[in-house]
């Protein structure tokens, strides 16, 4: 059994642009690992490397120098895909087809065919709640419906794998909560993902590991909790707490070297308040 | 690069390996008298710029068919300079189609010839049999050339044989491109007839064409045309045959 | 979770991009415009001017013949042409070859589909081309029997025979499988130019020059081969056109076959192996080039 998912050894690219002076260099000297069964984020504002990166690990673009490989297999490899579903950012489909033909379409792609394509698109459409909506072309579906239908078709030939980029960006807010919510199951279920995004807070939630990008180099990688902790300070959180009990344990603090820097109320975050009230019971 | 490269090469290998076969088709094209145009000058100039590289591009048969029609309307204007022009055109683009060198010969030797007889603008008599008989030449040429491209079909020879006989007189030479036509699959079934007619109507060949006549008339009920009793009969007193081997008269 | 064997290569997914090609082209206007365009062409005939029977069958078949060729030669580069480049730029691509599809898979599945659009299309206009030829054959038969009810039968039996040969010949068949070979070999060219063009304007104006050229090929190629006079610049341009350009005028067969000539077997087997040659070299380079395409 494999451990290492996904590994990336060396990785440089370069662009060679016409009529410029100077060549892109998108990822300069590369190196990182992703183990079988966590979520790792790659991340980094736009232009730093994050798509390529994930592009040249799907085979869809080859390194300059370097090389990566999936499960121990070179990405170069046609059969290195076997097991990998990829969610593109903007999915890219072709929106003549309607949702299962879509999925038919991929599956049949993947080496699925007969009643066991069918009773796997039939699941997949349950699974990402398109159901009620697999006989509707896409052009007609939002965009929140078509990441959807991308993690349905990436997960199609129930891979080991997911590559999801960018798979909340320019979705509302219930439609990235649900999505979280399947990358979290998916992850329950033994899968390893691998995803990359610049919106920080939602990434925050669900990664294990991350790692940073910026202009092609990685600066930062690491456990997500080790990472973001501050070294030197601790968070309480207490229910029920009266305000004698809370000014005892400042003064407490008073007595050594800590300092109490600061005490408020416990948040929930803006957005789980709007999706609350903004909950439609009839929304599918 | 390296790929560029593979590319270029693979391209000019297949390139050199295909040249003989395309040779060798070309070779059976000319030898089946199609004729793939040529880039051809004097064409390009007849037919004009886009006439031409209509025809250069695949569409020859539809230029001929619109030349054609022109060539109508021509006629039909009675334009005879006009109307040979086109038909040379039009069997140069099509000589395989047997239509095309008939209807240039019959418009040439039946009508241009006709017009010529009778043109009012050319008082001398002497001038205008002339230009008849020059129509009568170009009408032959078309059928000589169309049999050149189309050696394996009766229908000129058919036409050629009935120029002889109607316009030149010449009885002999009728008789024979009529049975050049009769030897070919598919030709009428008048035509092994006919030779013998116009071989019956020649000074000196009558024992020959009797023997013929004679033959057809044995072949069977459908060759005893009333045509063809009436020169039996007329042979059989010319060469007072026998009376006893006579054809017997045909019933009232 | 089963382990899938991968195999190199599977008749399944090629089928299905042919299929999704396939739907994709049907859904384009053009291909539509065309036909309608092609087909009206093959019924309006009915309604020419009469002439006499020859000379209106020829026209007949000279039309219609003319019309599938230009058809299906002019889908083969418009269907061909933005293919791949849509797909590369809607990056459907990537969804795609994020499965595992061998790249020559995709580019064979794309090809396929246009093979088969250009064969229904062939197959429509066939259908009108023989039911129009059919319906006129029968009226001048019918009219024909009318004119001479009182000629004697053996000239009865001629006439109807120059009627019948003028009409159907069966030879127009193999003239239509090879004008079909020559849509496929433009379709299979212009996808290898669509590998490596920049633009979708690039790759038609690069075909329309290769149709006229390869026309010209055989005129070229053969003062190439014998003439030793020209000049090495004339030399190097006849040989460049050669060897690089297909010979067009090869798959001409029609031109002649309406005319009355018949075709015979051993060039009918011969063009259509250049044909399929042509097409699958076609396509090899146009895989290679792809291979190695950054997307």
């Amino acid at each position: 059994m494999i451990d290492t998912a996904v590994a990336v050894s060396g990785l440089t690219k370069i662009f060679a642009v016409p009529f410029h002076r100077r060549p892109i260099v998108a990822v300069r000297d590369l190196d990182l690992r992703v183990q079988a069964g966590e979520v790792y984020g790659l991340l980094g504002p736009n232009g730093s490397g994050k798509s390529t990166t994930l592009k040249i690990v799907l085979g869809l673009v080859s390194p300059t120098r370097g090389h990566t490989e999936i499960f121990g297999r070179d990405s170069r490899l046609v059969e290195s895909r076997e097991a990998v579903g990829f969610l593109p950012e903007n999915p890219y489909f072709y929106k003549f087809l309607t949702g299962e033909e879509t999925l038919r379409f991929f599956g049949k792609l993947s080496g699925l065919s007969g009643p066991r394509l069918k009773k796997r698109i039939d699941e997949l459409l349950e699974l990402v709640g398109l159901t009620n909506a697999r006989d509707r072309r896409l052009s007609t579906y939002s965009k929140g419906m078509l990441q959807r239908v991308g993690l349905a078709q990436a997960l199609i030939n129930e891979p080991k794998l997911i590559t999801l980029d960018e798979p909340t960006a320019g979705v509302d807010p219930a439609g990235s909560r649900e999505i979280r919510n399947l990358i979290v199951d998916l992850k329950r279920r033994g899968i390893t993902i691998l995803l990359s995004s610049h919106l920080l807070a939602q990434v925050q939630e669900i990664c294990d590991r991350v790692g940073i990008l910026a202009n092609g180099v990685l600066v930062r990688e690491g456990q997500l909790e080790e990472l973001i902790a501050i070294e030197n300070q601790t968070a309480l959180v207490l229910e029920n707490a009266s305000d004698a009990l809370v000014t005892e344990i400042e003064a407490l603090a008073g007595n050594s070297n800590a300092k109490l820097i600061e005490r408020r109320r416990s948040t929930t975050t803006l957005e789980r308040l709007f999706l609350e009230v903004t909950k439609d019971p009839n929304k599918q | 690069m390296i790929r560029f490269l593979l590319v270029l090469v693979i391209v000019l290998v297949v390139g050199a390996a295909k040249l003989p076969i395309e040779r060798e088709l070309s070779a059976i094209h000319r030898q089946e008298h199609f004729r793939g145009i040529e880039f051809n000058l004097d064409l390009r100039e007849q037919l004009g710029q886009l006439g031409f590289i209509a025809a250069l591009s695949g569409f020859r048969s539809i230029v001929a068919d619109v030349l054609f029609i022109q060539a109508h309307v021509a006629w039909e204007r009675t334009e005879w300079s006009r109307v040979l022009l086109l038909f040379r055109q039009v069997t140069t683009l099509q000589p395989r189609a047997i239509l095309f060198w008939d209807m240039g010969a019959w418009h040439m030797a039946w009508n241009a010839s006709v017009a010529a007889m009778n043109d009012r603008s050319q008082p001398r008599f002497a001038l205008r049999i002339k230009a008849q008989r020059e129509y009568f030449a170009i009408g032959k040429d078309f059928l000589e050339r169309g049999i050149k491209n189309n050696p394996e079909r009766p229908q000129l020879y058919e036409s050629l044989a009935r120029l002889y006989k109607e316009k030149y007189q010449d009885h002999a030479r009728a008789s024979e491109f009529f049975a050049k036509a009769a030897a070919i699959p598919g030709a009428s079934s008048y035509d092994k007839r006919f030779s013998a007619y116009e071989l019956s109507y020649c000074d000196g060949r009558e024992r020959g064409a009797y023997q013929r006549l004679r033959q057809l008339y044995d072949a069977g009920e459908n060759e005893r045309l009333p045509t063809l009793i009436t020169r039996l009969k007329f042979l059989e007193n010319k060469l007072n045959i026998a009376q006893d081997q006579r054809i017997p008269d045909p019933g009232p | 979770m089963a382990e899938a064997k991968h195999r190199s290569f599977s008749f399944q997914r090629v089928f299905a991009l042919t299929v999704n090609t396939l739907i994709e082209l049907t859904r384009q206007k053009v291909f539509y415009v065309l036909l309608i365009f092609a087909l009206l062409l093959i019924g309006s005939s009915i309604f020419m001017a009469r002439l006499t029977f020859q000379q209106e069958f020829q026209i007949l078949k000279d039309v219609s013949l003319g019309a599938m060729s230009i058809f299906t030669s002019l889908l083969a580069i418009v269907a061909t042409a933005r293919l791949i480049p849509q797909d590369i730029e809607d990056r459907t691509i990537y969804t795609i070859l994020a499965k595992p599809v061998p790249r020559f898979e995709y580019v064979l599945g794309k090809l396929a589909g246009v093979l088969l659009l250009l064969a229904i299309g062939t197959l429509v206009m066939s259908a009108m081309f023989l039911v129009v030829l059919y319906t006129r054959e029968q009226t001048v038969l019918h009219e024909t029997l009318r004119q001479m009810s009182a000629a004697p039968r053996e000239q009865v039996d001629d006439a109807l025979r120059a009627v019948r040969s003028s009409a159907l010949n069966l030879d127009i068949l193999p003239g239509v499988a090879v004008i079909y070979l020559k849509a496929c070999l433009l379709a299979a060219l212009t996808l290898f130019v669509s590998t490596f063009a920049t633009t979708n304007i690039f790759t038609m104006v690069v075909m329309v020059f290769i149709y006229f050229i390869g026309h010209l090929q055989a005129t070229a190629r053969e003062y190439w081969l014998q003439e030793q006079s020209a000049g090495w610049i004339t030399h190097a341009l006849l040989a460049f056109v050669a060897l690089l350009f297909p010979d067009l005028q090869t798959f001409n067969l029609v031109d002649d076959i309406v005319a009355g000539a018949a075709i015979p077997f051993a060039l009918f087997a011969k063009t259509a192996a250049l044909g399929i040659f042509y097409t699958t070299i076609y396509t090899l380079l146009a895989a290679l080039v792809f291979y190695g395409k950054e997307l």
